[in-house]
């Protein structure tokens, strides 16, 4: 579903994707684990198509995404995937159930329509009755879920998360990759989940380290 | 704590007399609980039965003189034992450490054992995960019981291999 | 502590320094329109003193007899030369100690004139028979500054012999020149009224100060929230509360004292163009463009100490406690009572439709109750018609973008209408001047430039002003090539009229007489009811004219007098083409008819003096507009950079997760666009609705449209500001960079 070849990154003088290799199957989880500062997050932004690598490729469904031009990229992330970081991604105008009918009032949907699609989700992670909250008025982990919604509700190819529960204590952690999980194989989301945290990587089908810029694959198994 | 196991990895990096190999092995691996020397020489006969070293008497009196050699039989079961990553069961470390010391000291891959282990635990912690997510309560605590003890070695794991380099100075002589 | 304060103010980082920036900045603007307002107060009050000596004859004080002193005989008029007022004083010395106005040497003796610089210029350029054949002669020098009111008045002082001058009724004779100033002198006719001068300066820079102090405030909010976490952590890690305050107190002042400085530099850069300003009526001389010394003072300590005490309350609102800044609570929306003020003041306004008050004092009182209470009201009603409208924004919308800038206006409509709060002040009190002055100068029918009251001049010759025992002009005294000026349509004479119908208060039919043959020779004057030989008229042939009729379409009262060509003559009127040359030549020819008597003028330029001064103040509030929509701008500016760092994260996230930078730039215009256009139009619709209440109240005269004038200078300052404000949006872009999302 995504694979990056031999990706290569630098901010200014410093290195921080190396020749990084990876793959990702169609409705796998994958969890991406490995030291802070290990390039963890700028992976991610390489698959994800929101940063373009110096060298190597990036591609998503059998196509490069590193050579499309920013507009692309966009529409690309805009449709097929969805996002969830660690914390700070709701808009703080935005009522609860705004914010998760927010992607579907970006593609066009009416309203009312978008509303009641997002309301649904609220059933479904455990948010009921918080719907017209703001995102000032939620604890850590209903923001959480309330931005894996959003992360969902477009129903994306391709799930990415950026240390979705690094603001949580490890219970409310464990509630939203349960939530992530089973949303995700329910649709048959593909994840990609970087996160330092071996309880939460336990959630993934399979895992990967990266290393100094680099992904390890051990040799045996 | 595989003592048997331990003492032939000792022997791997060079023949030694009983009396070095207990002065090593409580430096690395004794941690305050000195191995005696009547268990040394007992593990040693057991070995030298299985045919896992050869002793190789100098001339002299005293036990000094026998020096022990690893055989053939001996170091393939030091590479599988270290190839092979442990059974993820919580207390691990002092097992673990000794191989992450001895594949060090014998120049092995010693990130990549550590790297199989780190696998090991993690598809257990899955197994623990998918137990938890889908058993009843009891279940689930006994799960995360599991789990946190997993964690605290793969923290450990992820630990020594970010200063693998500075133990390698360490145990070298 | 103020070592590290200053530290910290200066090399605390970007965002402390665009504050700084932008803090200083605001502050040299108010201190740069402070400083221009002084010293215009100043200016006006040496244009006064200028003023003075033009007074002389009319304060008692200057008409006593004193011993060793020889009176001058002295005559002041008003002239005209296209468009523009000369002032003619004829003067004639008794003897040799003859009282003299500074900026000559002596008085001209008969056959001299002495010319201010700008009349000195005109008269090398134009021709003689236009302007110079009017003062008998030769030029004999230039009068000097310090009787000049401004370096454009155009002044003439003529010398004429005693025996002339003492015949004439309204020469007088003078033993000094006032030089006091002449607001202080109760029978002073020339000059400015200082006191409304000083309050409407006053008002006029409120007006723009307003808004400045405004954008002071939302800059000093700028990145408030980085400077609060800097000042926690310094709490934390054991500052006292007290150090805090001294280190924001000495950020302020530092930006505050930079600002001072800086408006200095712009005053002085500014004040050339300034004195071109015809504020009073008449440019200024530069160098009376002065600051005094306590004028400086008080500036130059006032604002940094302002600035400082300013920093402490802000300061005061938010409690900085180790761990951070206690979460500020939504503020509460505001209610409905907001608008009693502004219904009271319209009420109050609607009310005295059709129930004018009797006395001035009573009118006035009427109106600026109702305006003040409009004012303040639409200053309160600010807020909640804010939240009014974005809650329907929000409500309605399908887009995000509106849905968002919607819901964040309608969270805290105080701080979006604060920052266009300036606005509101400038654009109403200047809507509703204009709408008054408009309208008002519309029915005072200020004629149209080809219309006979602007093209036609009259010399008058009343019988109390004529020289005693001289005979009065004929109609032999005509001057002969008056006719054959080129551009002179028609010359008509009128006749004297019955002194009891000329002055019938009930219904006065005009002090002159004109037969009907004479009459049809110049349509445009108006004509006579059908079979009627002779009409009653005024003396321009013009006259009080009700609203909305033009001087062609009177139709003058018969007269049953017969005896028309016997009877004196009251005046001349010379019908030209309009243009100035022919203009200044009929003038020049008919003052030679009455050389002592008041110059011939249009009913125009009579018209123009009256309504001067309201001219004028339109365009000084055009200026207020154009000021203070850029200002405004800056504020919105400033608070669009503040929500877009309060938004930051989530911003960029959105940016990432592949949302249109397009969206994002939608909202930020949608939250800055919206106060400022409503406001904009809330403010003009209550200033024109004022304006028509008060003058349907006062005059019943219906609201004229405003001038184009008015609206392109509202447009342009709108368009001025919202390009302010899209100045800012690339900004947008460098802010919600993919790194911003980076979990730090
Ligand atoms: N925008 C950036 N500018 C400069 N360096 C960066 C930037 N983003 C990441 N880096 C550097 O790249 C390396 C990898 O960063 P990152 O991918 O965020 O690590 P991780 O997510 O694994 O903690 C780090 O050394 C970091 O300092
Ligand atoms: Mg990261």
């Amino acid at each position: 579903m995504i694979e990056a070849r031999d990706v290569k990154l630098s901010f200014g003088e410093t290195p921080a994707l190396r020749g990084a290799t990876l793959a990702v199957a169609e409705g796998e989880i994958l969890a991406v684990m490995g030291p802070s500062g290990s390039g963890k997050s700028t992976l991610l932004h390489c698959l994800a198509g929101i940063l373009v690598p110096d060298a190597g490729e990036v591609q998503f469904a059998g196509q490069r995404i590193d050579t499309l031009d920013e507009g692309a990229r966009s529409a690309l992330r805009r449709d097929r995937f969805g996002f969830v970081f660690q914390f700070g991604q709701l808009v703080p105008e935005l009522t609860a159930v705004e914010n998760v009918a927010l992607p579907l009032l970006l593609a066009g949907t009416k309203r009312r329509a978008a509303v009641a699609e997002a309301s649904a989700w609220f059933d479904r992670l455990d948010l009921d009755g918080l719907q017209q909250r703001r995102s000032g008025e939620l604890s850590g982990g209903q923001a959480q879920r309330v931005a894996l919604a959003r992360g969902l509700v477009s129903r994306p190819k391709v799930l990415f998360a950026d240390e979705p529960t690094g603001s949580l204590d490890s219970l409310t952690g464990e509630h939203v990759m349960d939530l992530l999980v089973s949303s995700a194989r329910e649709q048959g989301t593909t994840v990609v989940v970087v996160t330092h945290e071996a309880r939460v990587a336990a959630y993934a089908d399979r895992e990967v380290i990266v290393r100094d810029g680099k992904v390890t694959t051990a040799v045996l198994t | 704590m595989s003592v048997p196991l331990t003492l032939l990895g000792l022997l791997e990096r060079e023949p030694s007399h009983g009396y070095d190999l207990k002065r090593d092995y409580d430096a690395f691996f004794g941690r305050g609980k000195p191995l005696p020397f009547g268990q040394v020489y007992a593990t040693l006969a057991r070995l030298a039965r299985d045919g896992k070293v050869v002793i190789a008497v100098e001339p002299g009196d005293g036990p000094e003189r026998k020096r022990y050699v690893i055989t053939e039989t001996g170091a393939s079961e030091v590479n599988a034992w270290l190839v092979e990553p442990l059974e993820p069961e919580p207390h691990l470390q002092t097992v673990l450490f000794a191989k992450v010391v001895l594949a060090l000291m014998l120049n092995r891959p010693a990130e990549e054992y550590l790297d199989t282990q780190r696998r090991a635990h993690l598809a257990r912690m899955r197994e623990l995960t998918e137990v938890k997510r889908g058993g009843n309560l009891v279940d689930a605590l006994l799960a995360d019981h599991g789990l946190f003890h997993l964690e605290a070695d793969l923290r450990w794991i992820d630990t020594t291999v970010a200063r693998l380099d500075a133990l390698a100075k360490a145990v070298a002589r | 502590m103020i070592g590290l304060g200053l530290r910290l103010a200066v090399a605390g980082g970007r965002e402390a320094a665009a504050r700084l920036v932008v803090v200083a900045a605001a502050v040299a603007l108010g201190t740069g329109l402070l400083l221009a307002t002084l010293a215009g107060i100043n200016a006006t009050k040496t244009q006064n003193l200028r003023y003075a000596w033009l007074n002389t004859g009319i304060a008692e004080y200057t008409t006593t007899p004193r011993a060793g002193v020889d009176p001058a005989w002295w005559l002041i008029r008003g002239d005209r030369f296209r468009g523009q007022e000369l002032g003619r004083i004829d003067v004639a010395a008794t003897g040799p100690a003859a009282p003299v106005p500074a900026g000559i040497p002596a008085l001209p003796g008969p056959g001299e004139f002495y010319a201010s610089p700008a009349l000195h210029d005109l008269l090398r350029t134009v021709p003689a028979d236009e302007l110079g054949d009017r003062f008998p002669g030769r030029e004999v020098g230039v009068i000097g500054d310090a009787a000049l009111p401004s370096p454009d008045s155009l002044l003439v002082v003529v010398g004429q012999s005693p025996e002339t001058l003492a015949t004439q009724p309204f020469a007088q004779q003078v033993t000094a020149v006032l030089t006091t100033d002449p607001a202080g002198c109760m029978r002073c006719i020339i000059g400015l009224d200082n006191t409304m001068f000083t309050v409407s300066l006053s008002v006029i820079a409120a007006a723009l100060i307003f808004p400045v102090l405004i954008f002071i405030g939302t800059a000093t909010r700028l990145s408030a929230a980085r400077r609060e976490q800097r000042f926690a952590a310094m709490r934390l890690v054991g500052a006292t509360p007290r150090q805090i305050t001294v280190l924001a107190t000495v950020e302020s002042t530092v930006a505050a004292v930079a600002g001072t400085l800086l408006g200095f530099g712009v005053f002085f850069a500014a004040r050339p163009g300034l004195a071109e300003i015809p504020f009073t009526g008449a440019t200024f001389f530069p160098s009376d463009l002065v600051l005094t010394a306590v004028n400086v003072a008080a500036v130059a300590v006032g604002i940094p100490l302002g600035a400082a005490v300013a920093a402490r309350l802000a300061l005061r609102r938010v409690r900085i406690s180790p761990l951070g800044v206690t979460r500020r609570a939504t503020p509460k929306p505001p209610r409905a009572w907001r608008l009693i003020p502004l219904v009271a003041g319209v009420a109050e306004l609607a009310y005295f439709v059709g129930r004018r008050p009797e006395t001035t004092d009573g009118q006035t009182a009427a109106y600026l109750i109702g305006a003040v209470l409009m004012l303040a009201g639409l200053v309160l009603a600010g807020p909640w018609l804010t939240m009014r409208v974005a809650r329907l924004v929000a409500d309605r919308a399908q887009r995000p973008a509106a849905l968002i800038a919607g819901r964040r206006l309608a969270d805290d409509p105080m701080a979006a209408f604060r920052a266009v709060s300036g606005l509101v002040v400038a654009l109403f009190v200047m809507t509703a001047a204009s709408g008054a002055i408009t309208s008002f100068v519309a029915e005072r029918a200020r004629p149209a430039g080809d219309s006979v009251a602007a093209t036609s001049l009259t010399q008058a010759f009343w019988p109390e002003r004529l020289a005693e025992g001289a005979e009065p002009p004929t109609v032999a005294d005509i001057p002969a090539g008056l006719s054959a000026v080129p551009g002179v349509q028609a010359v008509l004479t009128v006749r004297e009229n019955d002194r009891q119908v000329a002055q019938n208060m009930a219904d006065p039919s005009g002090p002159g007489l004109i037969s009907c043959a004479d009459l049809a020779r110049a349509p445009g004057f108006g004509s006579c009811p059908p079979g009627a030989q002779v009409v009653s008229v005024w003396q321009d042939l013009i006259g009080p004219r009700d609203p909305g009729v033009t001087p062609a379409e009177t139709i003058w009262p018969a007269s049953t007098v017969t005896d028309l060509d016997s009877r004196r003559l009251l005046s001349v009127v010379v019908q030209t083409d309009g243009s100035d040359a022919a203009k200044e030549r009929v003038r020049t020819l008919l003052a030679t008819m009455d050389p002592f008597g008041e110059p011939p003028a249009s009913d125009a330029e009579h018209q123009a003096s009256s309504t001067l001064t309201l001219v004028q103040f339109q365009r000084l509030a055009d200026v207020v507009i154009l000021a203070s929509l850029p200002i405004a701008g800056c504020s919105l500016a400033v608070s669009v950079i503040a929500g877009l760092t309060d938004r930051k994260r989530p911003f960029s996230v959105l940016r990432l997760t592949g949302v249109r930078i397009r969206m994002l730039r939608s909202v930020v215009g949608l939250e800055t666009a919206v106060p400022l256009l409503v406001v904009a139009a809330v403010a003009i619709g209550a200033g024109l609705l004022a304006a028509s209440l008060f003058l349907r109240a006062q005059l019943d005269y219906p609201l004229h449209g405003l001038g184009a004038g008015y609206y392109a200078m509202v447009g342009g300052g709108l368009v001025a500001s919202l390009g302010i404000i899209a100045a800012t949006l690339p900004l947008l872009r460098r802010i919600t960079g993919p790194e911003t999302a980076r979990n730090e």
